[in-house]
């Protein structure tokens, strides 16, 4: 509820947050780039016929990171202020992956363990 | 804007206020007022059954109607029922606890109400429309699938709806208790009810999202032709079953954790003392929470899920009984050598302490498996879950009422009629269920329309009948008592109760609109005590008097809900016989209009959404003027 107000900066205030969004940016860049890059090898390793045990380990190995950067860098998990969304898609995670092994097992696989 | 509505004073202005209304304290009017009427809906049902079962080979209800009766009341009352009048207390009571002004999302929580609003009208409509919904409130798929015509549809659809009103109240707590809190309410001085609130709010956002993907994949195989749940086409009706309890038992704690918090609030003030081992309280809130997701299979050890799968849901749910039972004797030191003041809903209290007991250990009992497979489905389950549900959320919510009353309305309800309702209520809560364990044990099964003479069940089936009677005695004498205070309309002050002990009770009542004419400094646990016994008895401002923001009304949730009630008719007609439609609703007749019932009615919802992202709404100021005039009123009105 707090109103937004225009405080004026100084010239330092400026230029810093200037800099730090520079920095930012290259950050953003440099995640978007390795992540192009990431997708680019998946469908590379395919196209060259690699074998397929092999390239489904790599390929999830791939998105795992990927989620990792998209998480930290371009959904801002690394800033501060972001501990609860933090904590709760860990604990989301958790359940979820705890959900999908049971059902896998005793549902999908269908015997009882 | 809400006051220049409600200053015309007629009847329509009022109800439009309410209709249109983003004011936390007037939804949780609106959630008591609708709540108070699907747990009378929900009670007459449960007199129905219980005098269907009264005595043997009774014809009162046919086995079909009474299937639909006792679904009808299980899902009325955990989800029209217990957890709206939960989002009463939370939303009466939360945004003063910590100081704030209103919710986070304002908007969403008038969402919220008028999804869980029509959500139950619809789903109460089935009544009127070919017959309620009769696969039990747990609606496996292997029953609801097979039930003929539309009544597992209004309860799909019913819950969808109101189901996503609950995740949006879900969120909008969550969001308020991390980020409204005022200067110096740290994590580690917010009350119980605002603890436990927070937790219920997490638990919501974890646990409706299966029911909904179960709920939709029953509406897809029911209306729209799919097989998630058609064995024959390769489906399997186990996933709901999943589905359902990874939502079901966390819905449980939904309901406990707040009863939990409410009494706790009661416990220290009408004991007079600090609540024992808070922080103890609060961890063991948090990791029921946690646990709570980790146990759902023990609602189905009889499935065949294999010894070893057994064995691990048996033994996470036996370690949920160690934070409870820290609860239990936290609460238990709380009183212990405090100036107890027996109040009604100090009364409510103390009897829920060996109530509530009394249905953890049927818990811990059924939580081993190989003795579960005796127990399931059997009349002993219903003795547990009704000793947890009514021992503990119903008498939490029979003392939130009489407690949270004056907050509320300003008015006092009955002390004398209060106590009249608690005596019978609790004498036939145990007349009524505890008997019913020693039904289960000797075999009677539930969800049976009747049963023969001669198996030794009568004598303690007229027993519990009995027993119901009083409850709904009870219940009459608590309406009589609202009807008489309301009629009289003897306004009380602040801090009515005169113990209070959180900041909510540092409001002048009725508590202004905008809650806090300068947010308070909170110096410590308990809040409001700490400036009575440190300082003058006033809360320290931790902001200068100056204008502030608040939000506008809005008609726009309201249309909101209503088109996806609109929209949901038109979902259950869509199958009716349809070549592809599942045997259930492929004989019924035709009705070509439901397409485009529901396209006008997600229309109404999609357009309105529309019109709420075009439409900038700045709020409006309350000015420091206005503030000081209502700060006069009250210190004359206080000499
Ligand atoms: C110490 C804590 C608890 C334990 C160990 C426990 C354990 C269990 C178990 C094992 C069942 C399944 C029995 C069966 O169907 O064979 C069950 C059923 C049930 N419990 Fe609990 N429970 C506990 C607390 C609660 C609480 C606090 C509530 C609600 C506020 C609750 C509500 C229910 C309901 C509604 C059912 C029946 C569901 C149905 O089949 O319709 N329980 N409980
Ligand atoms: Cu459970």
């Amino acid at each position: 509820m707090a109103e937004l107000e225009a405080k004026s900066m100084t010239d330092t205030q400026l230029r810093n947050l200037r800099r730090q969004r520079t920095k930012e940016m290259r950050l953003q860049l440099t995640g978007f780039s390795f992540m192009i890059f990431l997708t680019f090898m998946a469908f590379g390793m395919v196209a060259l016929d690699f074998n397929a045990t092999f390239i489904m380990g790599i390929v999830m190995l791939f998105a795992f990171i990927q989620v990792v950067l998209q998480f930290y860098y371009f959904m801002h998990m690394k800033d501060k202020g972001h501990e609860f969304a933090k904590l709760f898609m860990v604990v989301g995670m958790f359940f979820a992956i705890a959900f999908c092994v049971t059902f896998i097992y005793i549902v999908w696989i269908g015997q009882p363990i | 804007m809400s006051q220049a509505t409600a200053k015309k004073n007629g009847v329509w202005a009022t109800i439009w206020e309410y209709m249109t209304t983003v004011d936390h304290k007037k939804i949780a009017i609106l959630y008591l007022i609708a709540g108070g009427f699907f747990f009378v809906l929900g009670g007459i049902e449960a007199m129905l059954i219980r005098i269907q079962l009264a005595v043997p080979n009774n014809d009162f209800l046919s086995a079909g109607l009474f299937n639909e009766v006792i679904t009808m009341h299980g899902t009325t009352m955990i989800f029209l029922a217990a957890m709206p009048l939960l989002f009463a207390f939370m939303n009466a009571t939360v945004p003063l606890q910590i100081g704030a002004r209103d919710v986070a999302f304002p908007f969403l929580n008038s969402l919220g109400v008028w999804l869980f609003i029509f959500g139950g009208i619809f789903l109460n409509l089935s009544w009127f429309l070919g017959g309620a919904p009769d696969a039990g409130w747990t609606s496996y798929a292997s029953l609801s699938i097979a039930s003929p015509g539309h009544g597992v549809d209004f309860y799909a659809l019913g819950l969808q709806v109101s189901g996503a009103g609950t995740l949006i109240s879900g969120i909008n707590f969550v969001t308020t208790i991390i980020t409204m809190r005022a200067p110096g309410m740290t994590y580690m001085r917010m009350p119980l009810m605002t603890w436990t609130t927070l937790v219920a709010g997490v638990l919501i956002v974890f646990a409706f999202p299966p029911l909904t993907v179960g709920l939709f994949l029953l509406i897809f195989d029911r209306m729209f032709g799919s097989n998630f749940f058609i064995v024959e086409a390769g489906g399997n009706t186990i996933i709901w079953e999943h589905l359902f309890w990874i939502f079901g038992h966390p819905e449980v704690y939904i309901l406990i954790l707040p009863a939990f918090g409410i009494f706790s609030e009661i416990f220290s003030t009408f004991a007079r003392k600090r609540l024992f081992g808070y922080s103890a309280m609060v961890f063991a809130t948090v990791l029921i929470g946690f646990f709570g997701f980790m146990v759902w299979a023990h609602h189905m050890f009889t499935v065949g899920l294999g010894p070893t799968a057994n064995a691990i849901f048996a033994l996470a749910t036996m370690a949920i009984a160690v934070p409870t039972g820290i609860k239990i004797f936290n609460w238990i030191f709380t009183i212990w050598g405090g100036s107890i003041e027996f109040t009604t809903p100090m009364l409510y209290a103390l009897a829920f302490i060996p109530s509530f007991v009394m249905g953890g250990v049927t818990g811990i009992m059924q939580a081993v498996a190989p003795a579960d497979y005796q127990y399931h489905d059997s009349y002993f389950i219903v003795a547990h879950f009704h000793y947890v549900i009514v021992g503990g959320v119903v008498f939490a919510l029979l003392a939130g009422l009489h407690y949270y009353w004056p907050l509320m309305f300003a008015t006092m309800l009955s002390e004398k009629l209060g106590k009249i309702t608690f005596w019978l209520f609790f004498i036939g809560f145990h007349m009524t269920f505890l008997i019913q364990h020693f039904l289960g044990l000797w075999g009677m099964p539930r969800r049976v329309f009747t049963y023969l003479d001669g198996q030794g069940y009568n004598a303690a089936n007229m027993i519990s009948s009995l027993g119901a009677g009083l409850m709904a005695l009870g219940v009459i004498v608590l309406v009589i008592n609202i009807i008489i205070t309301v009629a009289k309309n003897q306004k009380v002050g602040r801090d009515p109760w005169g113990d209070g002990r959180t900041l909510e009770w540092s409001l002048p009542l009725p508590v202004p609109y905008y809650n806090f004419a300068q947010i308070p400094l909170v110096r410590g646990l308990d809040a409001f005590w700490i400036e009575k016994k440190e300082g003058n008895g006033e809360m320290l401002p931790a902001e200068s008097l100056d204008d502030f923001h608040m939000p506008n009304n809005s008609i726009i949730p309201f249309v909101m809900s209503l088109g996806l009630f609109v929209a949901s008719f038109g979902a259950l007609y869509f199958a009716s016989g349809k070549e592809w439609a599942i045997d259930a609703v492929a004989d019924l007749p035709v009705r070509p209009w439901a397409f485009w019932v529901l396209v006008i009615g997600l229309a109404i919802t999609f357009i309105s959404m529309i019109t709420r992202s075009f439409k900038d709404d700045l709020g409006y100021y309350v000015t420091k003027e206005e503030v000081l005039r209502d700060l006069e009123e009250q210190e004359r009105g206080a000499k």
